[in-house]
């Protein structure tokens, strides 16, 4: 059998497989043969790691992915950026590649720089730019832009260009269904991925045109951008779906789901006004203009937390013989952990409505922890406000994004669909992004190595 | 007289996969299973250090990147 994997980076249950579902004619007849339903992702609930945790069905903590960046040695300021050649555990293709089983992969994250696969990749938007190689075998570039001229990888939503936006999304969305209806023609697959970043985009910069319960909702010329993008991605997977064999198991997948945004909390603000950090530049706080952590002259040898924002925030501990200027003492670790998590917990919001705050120690959630960790884990009121990292802000509780607008957050559910060649019904099941890599492993022929990884999640 | 500089060693393999090496470069270019061997060895090494490789971004990439990152709304 072989496998047709349909990524949807960012696509919800609740508009996939209930609000718009009518207006999607083909994803619909292909629900109609499969069993569907809410996916609970990874925490963290962001695309890197999700869809690495979904190629290896291995945790974050195995994986040593937290996020995009991660700290150099456990430094204050200098940090990595993750990357393909981070990921070293074994991940789909790589277990079918034994058996001389060949894959196609496009657009799955990290998949830059390019890594030998057996089979044909082109990379993910984390590709600084398509001047550089970005595919392998590396060959594969020219026949890419012999198709579609430049390839697009991502598109930067965090403007004030809307109809920009909407252009560049389309575009790169068009471009990258041409590629993929190429490559399963032209190339030998088993298994074949790809990863469509535009839903997230199109999410992210036009929610509040489209949900009434949006805190700034503007209703509008854009107010059916969501769904008309729906709609062409319908039409694309419709076009894609024809190409395929019988004997082709076709899946729907995403790593997370999406909901409105009701705000950004500024984290380090806040951990100075408890007195977990302490700074010799306070008056950069009064500059009337957003500060960026690397500006502030920490006073390390009194601060015992500080905080990276993000969809999630990594809150770290400043730990004697650890960091360059550490005071917390390994024997008071634990007791200052649960301090520093106690007091997150209890954050409420603006007018004092009770959050629903979430802290994770990594140790706790993971079977293992690799790499450079984060000592908290912290989702804002179940992920509805996102951490704000800057400084400067009149209030530590910001309506719109810190840094250009956003609408929208992550939501701990994706999506998953599943249907099989001979299958003419369609059942509700729930799944855990940890079930993804042993399904896809049982149905390519490897059973053994499916049900080792089972029971995660 | 000063003993010229070894460029070459032995190492042990298996006569079994000594004599399996044999056959396959019977009619092929290589010319002795060391060399065979050499050119496989060099090859996994080339590939083991490529996927080692930890700085994969020049300055400039990696501006570009966490630029864009940052635009993306990934690092607040």
């Amino acid at each position: 059998m072989k496998v047709f994997v349909i990524g949807l980076d960012s696509a919800p249950p609740e508009l996939l497989f209930n609000e718009f579902i009518d207006k999607l004619p083909n994803i619909r007849r292909l629900l109609q043969r499969s069993v569907y339903g809410p996916m609970k992702s990874c925490v963290p609930a962001i695309t890197i790691p999700a869809w690495m945790v979904m190629a290896t069905g291995k945790t974050p903590g195995e994986l040593g992915l937290y996020g995009f960046r991660h700290r150099k040695q456990n430094s204050y300021t200098d940090i990595w950026i993750a990357h393909s050649l981070k990921v070293k555990e074994k991940a789909i293709w790589d277990y079918i590649a034994a058996k001389d089983k060949k894959s196609v992969l496009v657009g799955v994250p990290p998949s830059y720089p390019p890594k030998k696969i057996n089979g044909n990749l082109i990379s993910c938007f984390i590709t600084p730019d398509s001047s550089l190689n970005y595919t392998y075998p590396s060959e594969l570039k020219e026949e890419v832009e012999r198709l579609v001229g430049e390839y697009i990888f991502d598109v930067v939503f965090r403007k004030e260009d809307r109809d920009g936006v909407l252009e560049e999304v389309w575009d790169m969305t068009k471009k990258r269904f041409e590629v993929i209806r190429y490559l399963m023609q032209e190339k030998e697959w088993d298994y074949f991925e790809f990863v469509e970043i535009g839903l997230d985009r199109i999410h992210h910069a036009f929610w509040k045109y489209f949900d009434p319960k949006h805190h700034l909702y503007e209703k509008g010329r854009y107010s059916n951008v969501i769904l008309d993008y729906y709609r062409l991605l319908d039409k694309e997977i419709g076009e894609t779906l024809k190409l395929l064999d019988e004997d082709t198991a076709i899946a729907i997948v995403s790593d997370h789901g999406v909901k409105r945004m009701k705000g950004a909390f500024a984290i380090n603000q806040w951990l100075i006004q408890e007195g977990f950090m302490r700074i010799k530049n306070k008056e950069i706080l009064n500059s009337g203009r957003v500060v960026r952590f690397e500006e502030l002259d920490v006073d390390w040898s009194n601060t015992i937390a500080w905080a990276w924002g993000g969809y999630y925030s990594r809150v770290f501990l400043n730990v004697k013989g650890r960091e360059k200027n550490g005071i917390v003492k390994q024997s008071s670790y634990d007791s200052v952990r649960e301090e520093v998590k106690e007091a997150i917990k209890s954050i409420r919001g603006e007018n004092g409505e009770k959050w629903d705050n979430r802290v994770f120690y990594p140790e706790k959630i993971y079977p293992v922890t690799n790499g450079d960790k984060p000592d908290l884990m912290v989702y804002f009121d179940d992920l509805y406000w996102r951490a704000a990292g800057t400084l400067g802000h009149p209030s530590n509780y910001l309506k719109e994004n810190d840094t250009g607008p956003d609408d929208a957050v992550h939501s701990e559910y994706g999506v998953f669909a599943l249907a099989l060649p001979e299958s003419d019904k369609s059942s509700a099941a729930e799944f855990s992004i940890y079930d993804f890599t042993p399904l896809m492993l049982e149905l390519l022929g490897f059973k053994a190595e499916a049900n080792q990884l089972r029971k995660r999640g | 007289m000063e003993e010229k500089e070894r460029k070459y060693t032995t190492v042990s393999i298996p006569i079994q996969l000594y004599e399996k090496i044999k056959n396959r470069i019977e009619g092929t270019g290589f010319t002795s299973v060391s060399d065979y061997v050499t050119y496989v060895l060099r090859e996994v090494l080339a590939s083991l250090e490529e996927e080692e490789k930890e700085e994969v971004f020049s300055e400039e990439e990696e501006e570009k990147v966490k630029e864009r990152l940052r635009a993306l709304g990934y690092l607040d």
